[in-house]
């Protein structure tokens, strides 16, 4: 079943499950890896803020992926 | 599991910067009340006597400092690596939120202290019993509400990420 916040307008992202499949990273593990507080993953986890591009591209590069298989974009056009 | 665990593993699951922000605002709270009780409590001679109200107030200064003082070196035996590291963006916009409100409070106490200011110095009878050094009075309260807005808006923010709202 599919998360009803990934059908939300605006930028969504699968960290969580990218977490969960890298050894079951913690927050504060990626945190201290792009250089951002615990808090601030939790916010971009729960879609309450985007990130800056160079956060988004250090998250990216964490788990050695495109940009675009981590975050994603709904316009509602 | 006992009141000093439950307050550690609050503690860990707490940002250490959010501590900092709660004790802020408590300490900015009591001060409040504190100053407040000080004006409710005075006698009317009290209230038009410059010299009390200058001894209140360096009373409010002293007790800031010292306050402040001792919960930051309390705070420094529990804190971790947050404190030297420096803001990300979210935090900073969080606290850019923060010193909106408080401005606007500030702006609103200065103006209303000016307003009040130019009543009384044009003779206006607009309360029936005026208090005296009320403009002075009105820009505390206002310093005082705006420090609580800012660190309160900062929790708020920073908790439930709503920062674009």
């Amino acid at each position: 079943m599919s998360d009803p916040a990934d059908k939300k307008l605006g930028i969504s992202n699968s960290i969580r499950t990218l977490r969960f499949l890298h050894n079951e990273m913690t927050q504060k593990q990626l945190a201290d890896l792009i250089g951002v507080t615990r808090q601030t993953v939790m916010a971009i986890e729960s879609n309450k803020y985007s990130p800056t591009l160079e956060v988004a591209f250090k998250i990216a590069e964490v788990f050695n992926l495109p940009l675009d298989q981590v975050f994603s974009y709904r316009s509602g056009k | 599991m006992d009141n000093k665990q439950k307050v550690i593993q609050w503690l860990q699951e707490t940002s250490f910067r959010e501590v900092t922000l709660s004790v802020d605002f408590i300490v900015t709270g009591y001060i409040s009340y504190f100053y407040l009780s000080q004006l409710l409590n005075a006698t009317p001679e009290q209230l038009a006597s410059i010299e009390w109200l200058s001894t209140v107030l360096l009373e409010v200064i002293v007790y800031s400092i010292v306050l402040m003082v001792v919960s930051y070196i309390a705070l420094a035996f529990i804190s971790d690596d947050e404190l030297s590291r420096p803001m990300d963006v979210r935090e900073k916009q969080i606290n850019l939120v923060g010193y909106k409100y408080s401005a606007i409070i500030l702006q609103v106490g200065v103006i209303l202290a000016l307003v009040q200011y130019n009543i009384a110095a044009q003779g206006f009878e607009f309360m029936q019993s005026s208090v005296p050094h009320l403009p002075l009075h009105i820009l505390v309260g206002a310093f005082l509400l705006a420090e609580l807005a800012h660190y309160g808006v900062q929790l708020y923010k920073g908790r439930t990420g709503e920062i674009y709202e």
